[in-house]
Formats: structure tokens, sequence, C-alpha cells
């Protein structure tokens, strides 16, 4: 920028303009470095931002690096994979008493809910993060 | 004595005012107060923490912009913005499940989270919500959700009912495990307290009190990980099966 304004500096003629320029210059410059620290900090805001996120998501996925973290998705585990078991016994067992068919109902819906369990268990491990939509 | 060393004693729900109207027990009990005071500190923490309004947050600030905003990211991460709309609902189930933890931690008091009917009565109360906004929003399009795409018709059959089973199963896993959860820390707690005192009356043996005494330190802390751990899981699991009722395609 400097040498730009060397070459009117040397016109003696046009100092009044001259000035003018060069606050216009300094204006811009000015202006030109609060945009570029702005683009810096957004910059810098997203990288954060992509960082969180990336967090928040291997805290639900499978990468449970902590004890903690382990803990919780082995007790989310076993929940899904009891708690459909316990359905499906519950169910057959309930349709028995309604139809008076005991066990099959009770045998069939015990079995079907420990597919159930498995199918529960699978989903965390293939889709840790949760649908994202 | 008997009862101080009683690991299930901590349980016991009392009346504290007996009301039996029309034969119904509607009693005011320890449980009914701490759900109270859990109400009243949740509601504390964002009223005085959004009174001041100030630029540079000051502790009570901080902590409540930083349960809403973390809330807020966990309800846009698995549920979209479209969930935004339940956003409210996920706040208040996090922050009440969050102080019945915390809460439950400090001695003598009652852990509300520790009753099944209490984490059921949560549980149930998401379920009905994602089973009636998806039958509002979708109609019959909603039980698609039993219908994954890409199955062989010979296997629809099955998969039809392991997704039923499935799903039935949802506000059982997400009740018991919290339940399991603060039931579980809590006996455990005591009867590593318990292991103190029997050991201090038991002559020599008192040598090796201290031993249970660091175990409670250790699990105290890990009991306050796993109370705002739950609470967490808690809410994005309500996320996760709400995202269901606004897209019920799989």
């Amino acid at each position: 920028m400097g040498e730009r304004e060397k070459p009117e500096r040397q016109r003696p003629l046009g100092e009044e303009q001259n000035r003018a320029d060069a606050s216009g210059e300094a204006d811009r410059r000015e202006s030109a470095a609060l945009r570029s620290r702005l683009d810096r900090l957004s910059a810098d805001l997203d990288a954060n931002r992509d960082l969180s996120a990336g967090n928040g998501e291997k805290d639900l996925g499978l990468s449970a690096s902590s004890f903690g973290g382990a803990m919780n998705l082995g007790f989310r585990v076993l929940a899904e994979f009891v708690s459909a078991v316990v359905v499906g016994a519950l169910l057959g067992w309930q349709l028995d008493k309604w139809f008076g068919t005991s066990p099959l109902f009770l045998l069939v819906l015990l079995l079907l809910g420990t597919a159930a369990g498995f199918w529960n268990v699978y989903r965390i491990a293939v889709k840790p993060s949760g649908p994202k939509s | 004595m008997a009862e101080a060393m009683d690991p299930i004693h901590q349980f016991n729900i009392e009346p504290i005012v007996k009301l039996h109207p029309f034969g119904i027990d509607t009693s005011f009990t320890n449980a009914s107060l701490f759900m109270a005071i859990i109400v009243l500190a949740a509601s504390a923490l964002m009223i005085l923490g959004t009174s001041a309004r100030s630029i540079v947050p000051g502790r009570l600030q901080s902590a409540a912009e930083m349960a809403y905003e973390f809330v807020a990211n966990t309800v846009r991460m698995s549920s979209g913005s479209e969930g935004m709309k339940f956003f409210p609902f996920v706040f208040t189930l996090f922050l009440f499940v969050l102080f019945a933890n915390l809460i439950g931690l400090i001695p003598y008091t009652f852990t509300v989270t520790s009753q099944i009917i209490v984490t059921f009565a949560l549980a149930a109360l998401v379920i009905g919500l994602v089973i009636a906004y998806g039958v509002i929003r979708h109609g019959t399009h909603f039980l698609g959700l039993f219908v994954p795409s890409g199955v062989a018709p010979a296997l629809l059959p099955f998969i039809v009912l392991i997704e039923i089973i499935s799903f039935i199963s949802r506000p059982i896993s997400l009740s018991v495990r919290l339940f399991a959860n603060m039931l579980a820390g809590h006996i455990t707690l005591k009867v590593m307290g318990a292991f103190v005192a029997a050991l201090l009356g038991a002559g020599a043996y008192a040598i090796i009190a201290p031993l249970p005494l660091a175990a409670i330190v250790a699990l105290t802390a890990f009991e306050l990980l796993v109370a705002v751990l739950q609470a967490y899981v808690f809410a994005i699991l309500t996320c996760v099966y709400l995202n269901d009722a606004i897209h019920p395609g799989h």
C-alpha cells in the first residue's frame, strides 16, 4: 500500500485530494483488518463447534473410553436385552391366560422377545449416535 | 441399630400428612416432599440464574446456561431442529431426574428416582407422548415404525412382531435403567457404611475399618457421575424416541 501512495505524493498540485485518498485508504485498511479478524473468529468458532459436536457424538456412541461411559453402555445393553425378554414373556403369559392355550404363546413370545432383545442390542451397536436427520 | 444398618430402610415411604379421601391413599409422603423440593430447587436454579442476565455470567447463571445449552444441543443433535419443539419437555425431564439423583446423594435425604413407580411414570409419559404425537402427526403412517424397509416378505411378520415387542420394552428399559442404577448405588453405599460401623464395633478388627470408608469416598464420587450420566441418558433416549415419532420411517 505504501508503494502505491508514493507516486501520488510526488505531484504537488493535487495535495488536497491526496489527503482525502490517504484517509480513505486508512478506512479501507481498518475495515479489511476488521473483516479478517471476524473471519478468523468465525473460523475458530466453527472449529470449536465441530470439536464439541464430535465430542458429543463420542459420548453417545460405542467408543466409551472412560469407566463411566463403559458402565453406562453396559447397563444400557443389559436393560434393553432383559426388558425385551421380560416383555415377551409377560405378553405370552397374558395371552395364554386369555385364550387358555398355556404354554403355547408363552413359549413363542418368549423366543420372539429374546430375538427382540438381540435386535435391540444390535441396533445400539450399529447405530450408536441415534438417528440423525 | 438394626434399622440403621438395614440397607433397604432408606427406600421406605412414610406418610407425613395422612390423607384418605374416598378411600384412596393420597397421603403427603416423604417422596412427595422430596419431589416438591426437587421442583423448587430446579425452578430456583433457572429463575435465580436467569434473573441477573449479565453478559459475563456469574456462577448460578453459568450453571443455568450450561444446563440449557447442553440439553438444547442434545435435542438438536438426536432429533434434529424439528425436535426443538419438545425442548421444554426434555429439559424439564432432565432437570427433574438430575435434581432427584443429586439431592438423593445428600445423606438423610430420600431418592425419588430409586422408586420404580416414579421412573416408570416418567418413562410412560415419554412413550405416551411419542405415541400421541406420532398418531396425531402421521396418522396410520406412524405404524410404519414397525415395518422396516428392505426386509424379505417371508420374514416380515416376524420382524414386525419383534419390532412391536421391542417398542413395548422401551418404557420398561427406560425406567428400569434409572431405577436400578440409583437403587444399586444407594444400597452399595449403605452396605459399605454398615461395614465401617460393624468393624469399629468388632474389637481388633477396627484397624481395617478405614478400608470400607475409603471405598465409600470413591463410590460417592462414582455415584455423582452415575447421577449426572443417568439423567443425561434419560434425556437422550427421550430424544431418540421422540425422533421416531417425528420421522417414523426407518
